[in-house]
């Protein structure tokens, strides 16, 4: 889901650079790094190793996890905008893995959209359906989500301007399939840790 | 965390070479790129790079080793902030 630079305009890059700045100084007045700045680190070496492994769908495409439900039920949307923000600046600065240029859209679908939604999701069905199945929930929709996202974004060139019809169907379908994988993860590393390590679940 | 690091490349190198890896992003921009008939999303990564570890590789060393020593890599910046940030706040409240 790494955006690699080439694939957004100067003004979009522009843009995606402004939110992912302007929603990272909302987020920081509304976090709690202090009380959770060993979690936040650990947090992101985990995802950071997590993301390495690729999970191959024969025939297909492959993907890598993201994390960002799994980041925001453990610490909250606005804390698991840094630990995302973390993973992503040091996969782009040191392994060239995601854009310089497009790193505003990479951590907007990644830790803007993929926290919220996966923490809205567990939110809201926690009460019904459980811990395992609310945050298997969570990380297949914020996966799904995020990618549908970053499908529009690489649609929108104003070069073409209506690649977003191809490109947000195929992401979108994609992502969904393969978001089972991220759901089933999300879903088992937070019921275990519900059981065994109930303090480090925030949600 | 050292364990994932250790057996990355099964599925970062290995599994990845025997699917022909390629991601979601990838295919929604050839698409594009086909119905365009012409290169609107062109990955220029490799025209500008800055890192001798691009794509989790270490220059001299094959695939899957270079994938684990990746993961060390990006495992010990984050030892070193943990030191850093953590351990300096540890240092203050003794002080203070």
């Amino acid at each position: 889901m790494h955006i690699p630079d080439g694939y957004l305009d100067p003004i979009s890059a522009g843009v995606t650079w402004a939110i992912m700045l302007a929603y990272g100084y909302y987020a920081y007045r509304h976090s709690e790094l202090q009380k959770y700045m060993e979690l936040v680190l650990s947090l992101a070496a985990a995802i950071f190793v997590a993301q390495m492994l690729n999970w191959p769908i024969p025939g297909g495409t492959s993907l890598h996890m993201v994390g960002g439900a799994l980041a925001a039920i453990l610490v909250g949307p606005f804390n698991a905008f840094f630990v995302l923000l973390l993973v992503l600046l040091v996969q782009a600065l040191v392994f060239h893995d995601g854009g310089i240029t497009t790193l505003g859209a990479n951590v907007i679908n990644m830790g803007v959209i993929a926290p919220l939604v996966g923490y809205a999701a567990y939110k809201a069905l926690r009460p019904r359906v459980g811990v395992f199945w609310s945050a298997f929930v969570a990380g297949w929709a914020s996966i799904t989500v995020a990618g549908t996202a970053a499908g529009l974004e690489i649609g929108l060139s104003p070069w073409f301007p209506y690649g977003w019809t191809i490109s947000v169907p195929a992401m979108a379908g994609w992502h969904a399939l393969l978001g089972l994988v991220e759901g089933a993860i999300t879903g088992f590393v937070v019921l275990y840790l519900s059981k065994r390590a109930p303090e480090y679940v925030r949600l | 965390m050292i364990a994932l690091a250790l057996i990355s490349p099964i599925f970062g190198v290995w599994l990845a070479n025997l699917i022909n890896y390629h991601e979601p992003l990838d295919v929604a921009a050839d698409l594009i790129n086909q119905a365009a008939n012409r290169t609107i999303l062109n990955d220029t990564r490799y025209q500008m790079n800055w890192t001798p570890f691009i794509d989790y590789t270490v220059p001299g060393l094959p695939d899957w080793a270079g994938y684990i020593v990746s993961a060390f890599i990006g495992l010990a910046i984050y030892l070193v902030l943990y030191m850093a940030l953590v351990g300096r706040r540890g240092r203050v409240k003794r002080t203070s």
